[in-house]
Protein backbone atom coordinates (compact mmCIF):
# COMPACT_ATOMS: atom_id res chain seq x y z
CA UNK A 1 0.00 0.00 0.00
CA UNK A 2 2.91 2.55 1.00
CA UNK A 3 4.70 1.78 -2.35
CA UNK A 4 1.42 2.39 -4.31
CA UNK A 5 0.73 5.70 -2.64
CA UNK A 6 4.45 6.62 -2.98
CA UNK A 7 4.34 5.36 -6.99
CA UNK A 8 1.18 7.65 -7.54
CA UNK A 9 2.93 10.68 -5.70
CA UNK A 10 5.82 10.35 -7.51
CA UNK A 11 3.98 10.11 -11.02
CA UNK A 12 1.25 12.90 -9.58
CA UNK A 13 4.90 15.08 -8.57
CA UNK A 14 6.41 14.56 -12.03
CA UNK A 15 3.56 15.73 -13.94
CA UNK A 16 3.06 19.07 -12.18
CA UNK A 17 6.79 19.94 -12.68
CA UNK A 18 6.19 18.76 -16.37
CA UNK A 19 3.18 20.79 -16.86
CA UNK A 20 4.63 23.63 -14.64
CA UNK A 21 7.82 23.93 -16.90
CA UNK A 22 5.59 23.76 -20.28
CA UNK A 23 3.00 26.71 -19.12
CA UNK A 24 5.95 28.55 -18.05
CA UNK A 25 7.54 27.60 -21.37
CA UNK A 26 11.06 27.49 -19.29
CA UNK A 27 11.13 23.65 -20.59
CA UNK A 28 13.50 24.52 -23.39
CA UNK A 29 16.08 26.03 -21.19
CA UNK A 30 16.77 22.51 -19.69
CA UNK A 31 15.71 20.16 -22.39
CA UNK A 32 17.54 17.61 -21.06
CA UNK A 33 16.54 17.47 -17.44
CA UNK A 34 12.82 17.82 -18.76
CA UNK A 35 13.65 14.81 -21.03
CA UNK A 36 14.63 12.79 -18.13
CA UNK A 37 11.61 13.52 -16.38
CA UNK A 38 8.98 12.65 -18.83
CA UNK A 39 11.11 9.26 -19.91
CA UNK A 40 10.53 8.56 -16.16
CA UNK A 41 7.03 8.95 -16.14
CA UNK A 42 6.98 7.30 -19.29
CA UNK A 43 8.13 4.28 -18.09
CA UNK A 44 6.53 4.67 -15.00
CA UNK A 45 3.27 4.77 -16.54
CA UNK A 46 4.23 1.35 -18.86
CA UNK A 47 5.11 -0.46 -15.45
CA UNK A 48 2.06 0.59 -13.85
CA UNK A 49 0.32 -0.85 -16.83
CA UNK A 50 2.37 -4.12 -17.15
CA UNK A 51 2.15 -4.74 -13.47
CA UNK A 52 -1.96 -4.81 -13.58
CA UNK A 53 -2.53 -6.47 -16.70
CA UNK A 54 1.16 -8.42 -16.91
CA UNK A 55 2.14 -9.07 -13.76
CA UNK A 56 5.14 -12.36 -14.50
CA UNK A 57 6.40 -9.85 -17.29
CA UNK A 58 6.97 -7.56 -14.46
CA UNK A 59 10.38 -8.10 -13.10
CA UNK A 60 12.26 -8.31 -16.67
CA UNK A 61 10.17 -5.40 -17.44
CA UNK A 62 11.42 -3.67 -14.55
CA UNK A 63 14.99 -4.57 -14.85
CA UNK A 64 14.98 -3.27 -18.53
CA UNK A 65 13.09 -0.25 -18.35
CA UNK A 66 15.19 0.59 -14.81
CA UNK A 67 18.63 0.52 -17.15
CA UNK A 68 16.73 3.12 -19.67
CA UNK A 69 16.12 5.13 -16.57
CA UNK A 70 19.94 4.94 -15.70
CA UNK A 71 21.47 5.54 -18.81
CA UNK A 72 18.74 8.58 -19.18
CA UNK A 73 19.90 9.96 -16.20
CA UNK A 74 23.04 10.84 -17.39
CA UNK A 75 21.16 13.52 -19.39
CA UNK A 76 21.03 15.51 -15.87
CA UNK A 77 24.47 15.40 -15.55
CA UNK A 78 25.03 16.95 -18.96
CA UNK A 79 22.21 19.72 -18.15
CA UNK A 80 24.02 20.60 -15.27
CA UNK A 81 27.38 20.34 -16.59
CA UNK A 82 26.09 22.87 -19.66
CA UNK A 83 24.36 25.07 -17.47
CA UNK A 84 27.00 25.67 -14.78
CA UNK A 85 30.40 25.84 -16.19
CA UNK A 86 28.89 27.35 -19.67
CA UNK A 87 30.53 30.90 -18.72
CA UNK A 88 34.03 29.05 -17.57
CA UNK A 89 35.56 27.63 -20.73
CA UNK A 90 38.70 26.24 -19.07
CA UNK A 91 36.41 24.84 -16.30
CA UNK A 92 34.08 23.34 -18.97
CA UNK A 93 37.30 21.47 -20.96
CA UNK A 94 38.40 19.70 -17.43
CA UNK A 95 34.97 18.83 -16.78
CA UNK A 96 34.56 17.63 -20.36
CA UNK A 97 37.53 15.08 -19.75
CA UNK A 98 36.76 13.99 -16.78
CA UNK A 99 33.21 13.16 -17.78
CA UNK A 100 33.74 11.27 -20.60
CA UNK A 101 36.56 9.47 -18.77
CA UNK A 102 35.27 8.12 -15.79
CA UNK A 103 31.60 7.21 -18.21
CA UNK A 104 34.30 5.16 -20.69
CA UNK A 105 35.75 3.75 -17.84
CA UNK A 106 32.73 2.33 -16.44
CA UNK A 107 31.12 1.26 -19.32
CA UNK A 108 34.61 -1.25 -20.20
CA UNK A 109 34.74 -2.57 -16.72
CA UNK A 110 30.67 -3.70 -16.95
CA UNK A 111 31.32 -4.98 -20.04
CA UNK A 112 34.48 -7.12 -18.78
CA UNK A 113 32.71 -8.06 -16.12
CA UNK A 114 30.29 -9.35 -17.80
CA UNK A 115 31.86 -11.25 -20.17
CA UNK A 116 34.44 -12.84 -17.96
CA UNK A 117 31.41 -14.03 -15.38
CA UNK A 118 30.56 -18.22 -16.08
CA UNK A 119 27.16 -17.12 -14.73
CA UNK A 120 25.51 -14.38 -16.13
CA UNK A 121 22.20 -13.42 -14.66
CA UNK A 122 20.52 -10.57 -16.36
CA UNK A 123 18.72 -9.64 -13.60
CA UNK A 124 22.22 -9.74 -11.21
CA UNK A 125 24.10 -7.87 -13.83
CA UNK A 126 21.69 -5.39 -14.34
CA UNK A 127 21.28 -4.89 -10.50
CA UNK A 128 25.32 -4.55 -10.57
CA UNK A 129 25.82 -2.14 -13.67
CA UNK A 130 23.00 -0.02 -12.58
CA UNK A 131 24.62 0.40 -8.86
CA UNK A 132 28.01 0.95 -10.49
CA UNK A 133 26.29 3.53 -13.12
CA UNK A 134 24.80 5.29 -9.54
CA UNK A 135 28.39 4.81 -8.46
CA UNK A 136 29.67 7.17 -11.70
CA UNK A 137 27.05 9.36 -11.47
CA UNK A 138 27.96 10.03 -7.83
CA UNK A 139 31.98 10.84 -8.97
CA UNK A 140 30.43 12.85 -11.79
CA UNK A 141 28.16 14.99 -9.62
CA UNK A 142 30.98 15.27 -6.42
CA UNK A 143 33.45 16.41 -9.36
CA UNK A 144 31.52 19.11 -11.35
CA UNK A 145 29.77 19.99 -7.49
CA UNK A 146 33.54 20.28 -6.48
CA UNK A 147 34.06 22.92 -9.40
CA UNK A 148 31.49 24.91 -8.50
CA UNK A 149 32.24 24.76 -4.96
CA UNK A 150 36.36 25.69 -5.93
CA UNK A 151 35.88 28.29 -8.30
CA UNK A 152 32.66 29.83 -6.60
CA UNK A 153 30.77 29.58 -9.28
CA UNK A 154 27.17 31.64 -9.29
CA UNK A 155 24.53 29.17 -9.95
CA UNK A 156 20.66 29.99 -10.32
CA UNK A 157 17.61 28.26 -8.02
CA UNK A 158 16.84 25.91 -11.17
CA UNK A 159 20.16 25.03 -11.07
CA UNK A 160 21.05 24.42 -7.24
CA UNK A 161 17.34 22.55 -7.24
CA UNK A 162 18.13 20.28 -10.03
CA UNK A 163 21.43 19.38 -8.25
CA UNK A 164 20.32 19.40 -5.04
CA UNK A 165 17.49 16.99 -5.84
CA UNK A 166 19.41 14.70 -7.90
CA UNK A 167 22.36 14.36 -5.82
CA UNK A 168 19.80 13.23 -2.85
CA UNK A 169 18.70 10.38 -5.09
CA UNK A 170 21.98 9.88 -6.28
CA UNK A 171 23.20 9.49 -3.08
CA UNK A 172 20.45 7.40 -1.48
CA UNK A 173 20.61 4.81 -4.53
CA UNK A 174 24.02 4.20 -4.26
CA UNK A 175 23.70 3.61 -0.73
CA UNK A 176 20.48 0.79 -1.29
CA UNK A 177 21.29 -0.75 -4.44
CA UNK A 178 25.22 -1.41 -2.33
CA UNK A 179 23.42 -3.07 0.68
CA UNK A 180 20.96 -4.34 -2.14
CA UNK A 181 23.41 -6.41 -4.11
CA UNK A 182 24.31 -8.56 -0.57
CA UNK A 183 23.02 -12.00 -0.73
CA UNK A 184 21.16 -11.06 2.80
CA UNK A 185 19.70 -7.60 2.29
CA UNK A 186 18.41 -7.83 -1.56
CA UNK A 187 15.29 -9.25 -0.56
CA UNK A 188 14.55 -7.20 2.49
CA UNK A 189 12.00 -4.52 1.80
CA UNK A 190 13.43 -1.94 3.54
CA UNK A 191 15.95 -1.49 1.48
CA UNK A 192 13.39 -1.51 -1.64
CA UNK A 193 12.02 1.59 -0.36
CA UNK A 194 15.33 3.86 0.22
CA UNK A 195 14.93 4.74 -3.93
CA UNK A 196 11.53 5.42 -4.42
CA UNK A 197 11.35 7.52 -1.03
CA UNK A 198 14.77 9.65 -2.07
CA UNK A 199 12.97 9.71 -5.61
CA UNK A 200 10.28 11.84 -3.80
CA UNK A 201 12.31 13.84 -1.90
CA UNK A 202 13.76 15.01 -5.19
CA UNK A 203 11.10 15.60 -6.67
CA UNK A 204 9.68 17.54 -3.95
CA UNK A 205 12.94 19.67 -4.00
CA UNK A 206 12.45 19.52 -8.16
CA UNK A 207 9.04 21.12 -7.81
CA UNK A 208 10.36 24.17 -4.99
CA UNK A 209 12.78 25.01 -7.20
CA UNK A 210 11.30 24.74 -10.22
CA UNK A 211 8.13 26.48 -10.02
CA UNK A 212 9.40 29.43 -12.21
CA UNK A 213 12.31 30.07 -14.00
CA UNK A 214 15.57 31.56 -12.48
CA UNK A 215 18.73 31.63 -14.51
CA UNK A 216 22.34 31.51 -13.24
CA UNK A 217 23.31 34.53 -12.46
CA UNK A 218 25.42 36.80 -14.95
CA UNK A 219 29.18 36.15 -15.29
CA UNK A 220 31.10 38.64 -13.81
CA UNK A 221 32.47 41.18 -16.91
CA UNK A 222 36.22 41.43 -17.57
CA UNK A 223 36.11 44.77 -17.33
CA UNK A 224 34.91 44.13 -14.05
CA UNK A 225 37.69 41.77 -13.07
CA UNK A 226 40.14 43.79 -14.37
CA UNK A 227 38.96 47.16 -12.04
CA UNK A 228 38.88 44.66 -9.00
CA UNK A 229 42.53 43.55 -9.74
CA UNK A 230 43.68 46.80 -9.96
CA UNK A 231 42.20 47.40 -6.65
CA UNK A 232 43.72 44.30 -5.47
CA UNK A 233 46.82 43.66 -6.45
CA UNK A 234 48.41 46.40 -4.00
CA UNK A 235 46.19 44.03 -1.49
CA UNK A 236 47.87 41.35 -2.94
CA UNK A 237 51.53 42.48 -3.05
CA UNK A 238 51.30 43.35 0.29
CA UNK A 239 49.93 39.56 1.01
CA UNK A 240 52.32 37.63 -0.42
CA UNK A 241 54.99 40.40 0.86
CA UNK A 242 53.83 38.80 4.47
CA UNK A 243 54.28 35.03 2.72
CA UNK A 244 57.81 36.18 2.01
CA UNK A 245 58.10 37.50 5.48
CA UNK A 246 56.77 34.04 6.71
CA UNK A 247 59.24 32.16 4.66
CA UNK A 248 61.88 34.02 6.01
CA UNK A 249 60.82 33.54 9.90
CA UNK A 250 61.34 30.11 8.85
CA UNK A 251 64.58 30.07 7.59
CA UNK A 252 65.60 31.81 10.62
CA UNK A 253 63.82 29.80 13.42
CA UNK B 1 30.62 -6.22 3.46
CA UNK B 2 33.99 -4.88 2.33
CA UNK B 3 33.02 -4.86 -1.00
CA UNK B 4 31.05 -2.21 -0.54
CA UNK B 5 33.69 -0.27 1.03
CA UNK B 6 34.00 1.98 -2.48
CA UNK B 7 30.78 2.50 -2.82
CA UNK B 8 30.08 4.25 0.77
CA UNK B 9 33.40 6.14 -0.45
CA UNK B 10 31.83 7.60 -3.42
CA UNK B 11 28.31 8.47 -1.49
CA UNK B 12 30.25 10.01 1.61
CA UNK B 13 32.37 12.39 -1.24
CA UNK B 14 29.26 13.47 -2.93
CA UNK B 15 27.74 13.89 0.40
CA UNK B 16 30.31 15.52 2.01
CA UNK B 17 31.09 17.93 -1.42
CA UNK B 18 27.43 19.16 -1.54
CA UNK B 19 27.43 19.56 1.94
CA UNK B 20 30.66 22.04 1.49
CA UNK B 21 28.79 23.73 -1.70
CA UNK B 22 25.57 23.83 0.61
CA UNK B 23 27.27 25.66 3.21
CA UNK B 24 29.11 27.96 0.44
CA UNK B 25 25.60 28.99 -1.17
CA UNK B 26 24.48 30.39 2.43
CA UNK B 27 27.66 32.02 3.04
CA UNK B 28 27.80 33.75 -0.04
CA UNK B 29 26.95 37.71 0.85
CA UNK B 30 30.19 37.18 3.41
CA UNK B 31 32.44 36.11 0.63
CA UNK B 32 31.73 38.87 -1.77
CA UNK B 33 32.04 41.20 1.47
CA UNK B 34 35.62 39.42 1.40
CA UNK B 35 36.59 40.07 -2.03
CA UNK B 36 35.85 43.45 -1.78
CA UNK B 37 37.70 44.32 1.66
CA UNK B 38 40.85 45.69 -0.62
CA UNK B 39 38.54 48.28 -2.31
CA UNK B 40 37.61 49.53 1.55
CA UNK B 41 41.31 49.76 3.09
CA UNK B 42 43.13 50.99 -0.15
CA UNK B 43 43.75 54.28 1.60
CA UNK B 44 45.60 52.46 4.34
CA UNK B 45 48.13 50.96 2.05
CA UNK B 46 51.10 53.05 2.96
CA UNK B 47 50.98 52.71 6.85
CA UNK B 48 51.56 48.92 7.05
CA UNK B 49 55.31 49.19 5.40
CA UNK B 50 56.20 48.09 8.63
CA UNK B 51 54.75 44.71 9.02
CA UNK B 52 57.14 41.98 7.09
CA UNK B 53 59.29 42.83 10.42
CA UNK B 54 56.16 41.94 12.87
CA UNK B 55 56.59 38.20 12.39
CA UNK B 56 60.38 38.12 13.18
CA UNK B 57 59.82 40.16 16.50
CA UNK B 58 56.56 37.89 17.46
CA UNK B 59 58.76 34.90 17.30
CA UNK B 60 62.27 36.60 17.52
CA UNK B 61 63.77 36.04 21.21
CA UNK B 62 65.03 39.49 21.91
CA UNK B 63 62.12 40.49 23.90
CA UNK B 64 61.95 37.16 25.80
CA UNK B 65 65.37 36.83 26.78
CA UNK B 66 64.38 40.94 28.30
CA UNK B 67 61.52 39.34 30.06
CA UNK B 68 62.83 36.61 31.39
CA UNK B 69 65.87 38.27 33.03
CA UNK B 70 64.33 41.62 34.35
CA UNK B 71 60.99 40.61 35.40
CA UNK B 72 59.32 38.66 37.86
CA UNK B 73 57.13 35.43 36.55
CA UNK B 74 54.04 36.68 36.96
CA UNK B 75 54.74 39.37 34.03
CA UNK B 76 57.02 36.59 32.25
CA UNK B 77 53.70 34.91 32.03
CA UNK B 78 51.46 37.57 30.96
CA UNK B 79 53.89 38.00 28.30
CA UNK B 80 53.75 34.87 27.06
CA UNK B 81 50.17 34.81 26.99
CA UNK B 82 50.12 38.27 25.12
CA UNK B 83 52.80 36.84 22.91
CA UNK B 84 50.43 33.76 21.89
CA UNK B 85 48.09 36.21 21.25
CA UNK B 86 49.92 38.25 19.12
CA UNK B 87 51.89 35.41 17.24
CA UNK B 88 48.07 33.77 16.37
CA UNK B 89 46.66 36.80 15.38
CA UNK B 90 49.45 37.47 12.74
CA UNK B 91 49.00 33.81 11.72
CA UNK B 92 45.46 34.59 10.52
CA UNK B 93 46.16 37.32 8.93
CA UNK B 94 48.91 35.74 6.62
CA UNK B 95 46.30 33.19 6.12
CA UNK B 96 43.54 35.86 5.26
CA UNK B 97 45.84 36.98 2.96
CA UNK B 98 46.63 34.02 1.14
CA UNK B 99 43.14 33.13 0.88
CA UNK B 100 42.64 36.52 -1.06
CA UNK B 101 45.37 35.71 -3.77
CA UNK B 102 43.90 32.75 -3.97
CA UNK B 103 40.05 33.53 -4.64
CA UNK B 104 41.89 36.27 -6.89
CA UNK B 105 43.19 33.57 -8.46
CA UNK B 106 40.07 31.36 -8.75
CA UNK B 107 37.80 35.20 -10.25
CA UNK B 108 40.86 34.66 -13.02
CA UNK B 109 40.68 30.84 -13.44
CA UNK B 110 36.54 31.10 -14.63
CA UNK B 111 37.40 33.20 -17.30
CA UNK B 112 40.77 31.79 -18.37
CA UNK B 113 40.33 29.14 -21.51
CA UNK B 114 43.80 27.97 -21.32
CA UNK B 115 43.20 26.55 -18.05
CA UNK B 116 45.94 23.54 -17.18
CA UNK B 117 44.34 20.96 -15.14
CA UNK B 118 47.73 19.93 -13.69
CA UNK B 119 48.93 23.33 -12.27
CA UNK B 120 45.00 24.24 -11.02
CA UNK B 121 46.04 20.63 -8.70
CA UNK B 122 49.37 21.44 -7.77
CA UNK B 123 48.05 25.06 -6.46
CA UNK B 124 45.05 23.53 -4.81
CA UNK B 125 46.96 21.41 -3.12
CA UNK B 126 49.84 23.82 -2.39
CA UNK B 127 46.85 25.70 -1.04
CA UNK B 128 45.45 23.35 1.34
CA UNK B 129 48.45 22.33 2.57
CA UNK B 130 49.33 26.08 3.96
CA UNK B 131 45.60 26.19 5.39
CA UNK B 132 46.49 23.17 7.41
CA UNK B 133 49.74 24.32 8.07
CA UNK B 134 48.85 27.27 9.87
CA UNK B 135 46.16 25.81 11.89
CA UNK B 136 48.82 23.39 13.16
CA UNK B 137 51.23 26.54 13.67
CA UNK B 138 48.07 28.05 15.79
CA UNK B 139 47.09 24.40 17.55
CA UNK B 140 51.04 24.40 18.16
CA UNK B 141 51.09 28.10 19.40
CA UNK B 142 47.89 27.83 21.39
CA UNK B 143 48.96 24.54 23.65
CA UNK B 144 52.56 25.54 24.08
CA UNK B 145 52.89 29.21 23.41
CA UNK B 146 55.35 30.75 21.02
CA UNK B 147 58.45 30.56 22.41
CA UNK B 148 58.93 26.52 23.75
CA UNK B 149 57.19 25.90 20.26
CA UNK B 150 59.40 27.76 17.83
CA UNK B 151 61.77 24.16 16.68
CA UNK B 152 58.74 23.01 15.70
CA UNK B 153 57.23 26.10 14.44
CA UNK B 154 60.76 26.69 11.99
CA UNK B 155 60.25 22.88 11.42
CA UNK B 156 56.70 23.61 9.73
CA UNK B 157 57.69 27.03 8.26
CA UNK B 158 60.51 24.88 6.56
CA UNK B 159 57.86 22.73 5.13
CA UNK B 160 55.68 25.75 4.15
CA UNK B 161 58.93 27.21 1.36
CA UNK B 162 58.22 25.03 -1.07
CA UNK B 163 54.70 27.06 -1.69
CA UNK B 164 56.95 29.73 -2.79
CA UNK B 165 57.19 28.23 -6.42
CA UNK B 166 53.32 27.54 -6.72
CA UNK B 167 52.68 31.59 -5.49
CA UNK B 168 54.69 32.32 -8.33
CA UNK B 169 52.46 30.24 -11.05
CA UNK B 170 49.87 31.83 -9.45
CA UNK B 171 51.09 35.58 -9.83
CA UNK B 172 52.03 34.83 -13.29
CA UNK B 173 48.28 34.29 -14.16
CA UNK B 174 46.80 36.57 -11.53
CA UNK B 175 48.75 39.26 -11.95
CA UNK B 176 51.36 39.05 -14.93
CA UNK B 177 52.50 42.64 -14.37
CA UNK B 178 53.29 42.43 -10.75
CA UNK B 179 54.76 38.88 -11.36
CA UNK B 180 58.23 39.84 -12.21
CA UNK B 181 58.69 42.34 -9.52
CA UNK B 182 57.23 39.87 -6.89
CA UNK B 183 59.78 36.95 -8.34
CA UNK B 184 62.89 39.62 -7.98
CA UNK B 185 62.18 40.94 -4.55
CA UNK B 186 61.69 37.05 -3.61
CA UNK B 187 65.26 36.07 -5.26
CA UNK B 188 66.61 38.63 -3.24
CA UNK B 189 65.19 37.61 -0.36
CA UNK B 190 65.81 34.08 -0.32
CA UNK B 191 64.40 31.57 2.11
CA UNK B 192 67.24 30.73 4.72
CA UNK B 193 66.36 27.34 5.40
Amino acid sequence: MFTQILWWLGIALEILILVRSVKGNWCQKYPAFYLYLGTLLLIELLRFSVYAFKPRAYAPFYWYTEFLATIVAYAVILEVYKHALITSPGLTRIARTFLWGVLGAVILKATLNAVTKLVWSPAITHAELERDLYAVQAILLAGIIALLFYYVVATGRNLKGIIFGYSTYVYASVISLAFGSLPGYGPRPGWRLVQPIAYLAALLIWSCTLWSYSPNPAAETESKIDRDYKLISQQTRRALSKARSFLKMGGEL
Amino acid sequence: MRQLLPYFGVATLLLAVLALWARQIFLTHKTRIEIQLPRKREAAAVSTASHDDLGERIFGLEDWDFVSRNTPFEIQKLFLHERAALAISWLRRTRTRISLVMRTHLVAARQTEDLQPANELKLALSYFVFLILCDLLIGCIWLRGPIRTRKTIGQTLRAVAWLRRAIELLMARVDPANCKTLRTSFNHRTVRS
